[in-house]
């Protein structure tokens, strides 16, 4: 079993070699301009200046921490609004269709209502990257708490537990694995729009720094800012996966 | 052989009162009335959809009445109470997956606000008491069939419940699993003072048990056999069984069963 790992393991970083290579050789044999496409040598190059400069770290942190407050703000308003909607019956009879409707609007299309109601400002962006956060969030949430076993109600009104109660240690608990899903989803959404944010409202981070070094064709560091990127994603995403497989250690202990 | 609650005439703890229940434009019960004394052990029987389990929600206070009264020590039973237990026979559904089985003992001892003083101690020894010892970092998912009802049955007696209701808790469990939690259910019961309300589709299992076996009748449901089981305590899987009490109370019980089929 760990052998066959370590060989899946081996495998990807085979795959990936190979893709650095490829798109060296892209580069050397000038397949497409330099103008437009470095190759990896030159945008390492470009990533490692702008990290010892402090340039790059600067706006990188600053993509982050949007990332996360707009993340944090849509999760928090996702749950509580979802459990809201969730527990009751009507509330999704009513509500539901609504939502619908609204879950499929790409939340950079509220972006121009965004800059007009808040200005070019911090807020706009993190208001954008809430509300575009928010649909996978409350989605999810409105299905796990619809989703909680019945009889799990029947045994809190047995046992008399509080309305609050019943909320914290039943249906709460019960919606965590549709909760985590929405959360993931919800992180890269907050991703994508921190980056369209900053490339609209020109704020200091890693979207206004790609959109510029384009704009001054200066492809290494519009490289390394994409790499960048990347990373940021996956790492996120691997933090996040770690955090649900240890809420959700329950599940797999057989 | 059919007597009128001779033994709860005296000093009943739970009685359902001429009870009509219509759920959805069904009538499920019709007329149903019966006395549970204190300390007795209350067995029913019958075919599927006699209203067996209905019966039972009455009691636990999670269905109401359309007509005719539930009462519990004289006073009506409007909601469910913490002194009363319930045991379901999904225990898969009835257990809390994210906790471990210390912790979902630990939910009656939340619900009643009890103190974390000494809760630890409490709900190991409940859980010894069910055979879980040393069981209580595992989560349900880790535990077999038999061992989740066990678990069941220990947040129950965390309630400290004065009555027992069990809803054909065995229903889903294979026959050595059902025979040892049958003798342990009794000597709990026994040991609590409790009284036991118990649900079964199994005729001898109602004639094992109980101190008393109601026999129920569909389309609508109503009682239409009271018994008196006067086998000697404690019970034995051997010799009761073979007990010829046992088995007159057997062929009396089931031939009643035939009747209703056919």
């Amino acid at each position: 079993m760990k052998v066959e790992r370590l060989l899946w393991l081996g495998a990807s970083v085979l795959v990936f070699a190979g893709f650095i290579y490829f798109w060296q050789l892209i580069s050397d044999y000038r397949w497409v301009s330099p103008v437009f496409l470095p190759g990896p040598d030159r945008a390492w190059q470009a990533l490692v200046r702008g990290i010892t400069t402090g340039d790059l770290l600067v706006r990188w942190t600053a993509t982050i921490e949007r990332m996360i407050y707009g993340w944090l703000l849509a999760s928090l308003a996702g749950i509580c609004l979802g459990a809201l909607i969730g527990s009751s019956e009507r509330a999704r009879a009513y509500i539901g269709p609504t939502l619908e409707l609204m879950r499929p609007l790409p939340a950079s299309a509220v972006v121009p209502l965004a800059i007009a109601l808040l200005g070019l400002s911090e807020t706009m962006v993190l208001a954008v990257i809430a509300f575009g956060g928010l649909w996978p969030m409350l989605l999810a949430t409105v299905h796990g708490f619809s989703a909680v076993e019945p009889r799990l109600y029947e045994v809190s009104r047995a046992l008399g537990l509080s309305r609050t109660a019943v909320i914290f240690k039943i249906a709460l608990p019960s919606s965590m694995p549709d909760i985590l899903a929405g959360m993931r989803l919800s992180l890269t959404v907050a991703l994508i729009l921190a980056v369209i944010g900053e490339m609209l409202a020109s704020r200091d981070g890693l979207g206004s720094h790609i959109m510029l070094a384009a704009r001054a064709f200066r492809s290494p560091d519009l490289f390394a800012g994409v790499i960048l990127l990347g990373v940021t994603g996956l790492v996120s995403a691997m933090l996040l996966s770690w955090f649900e497989s240890w809420m959700l250690r329950w599940r797999e202990s057989r | 052989m059919v007597s009128v609650n001779a033994k709860a005439a005296g000093d009943p703890i739970l009685e359902i009162d001429k009870v009509n229940l219509t759920l959805g434009g069904h009538e499920i019960l019709r007329d149903v009335s019966a006395q549970i004394g204190n300390g007795e052990f209350v067995c029913v029987v019958g075919p599927s959809g006699c209203g067996k389990t209905t019966m039972l929600r009455l009691l636990a206070g999670l269905y109401q009445p359309s007509a005719g009264a539930v009462t519990y020590r004289g006073q009506r039973m409007l909601h469910p109470r913490q002194d009363i237990a319930i045991v379901f026979q999904d225990y898969g559904k009835a257990l809390l997956p994210w906790r471990t089985a210390h912790g979902n003992v630990a939910l009656a001892f939340e619900a009643m606000g009890a103190p974390r003083n000494g809760r630890d101690e409490k709900i190991e020894q409940l859980l010894v008491k069910v055979g879980l010892g040393g069981q209580g970092k595992k989560y349900p998912n880790q535990l077999s069939g038999g061992m989740q009802q066990r678990l069941q049955i220990a947040r129950c007696l965390a309630q400290s419940p004065a009555v027992l209701l069990m809803d054909e808790p065995f229903g889903a469990l294979d026959a050595m699993t059902r025979q040892g939690l049958q003798d342990e259910v009794l000597s709990i019961v026994r040991e609590t003072g409790a009284t036991a309300f118990f649900v079964t589709h199994d005729l001898e299992e109602a004639i094992y048990l109980g101190d008393r076996v109601i026999g129920m009748l569909p389309h609508p449901g109503r009682v239409a056999i009271t018994v008196d089981v006067n086998l000697p305590h404690p019970r034995n899987q051997l010799t009761t069984r073979e007990d010829p009490e046992f088995l007159s109370l057997r062929r009396q019980l089931f031939d009643f069963i035939k009747d209703a089929e056919s």
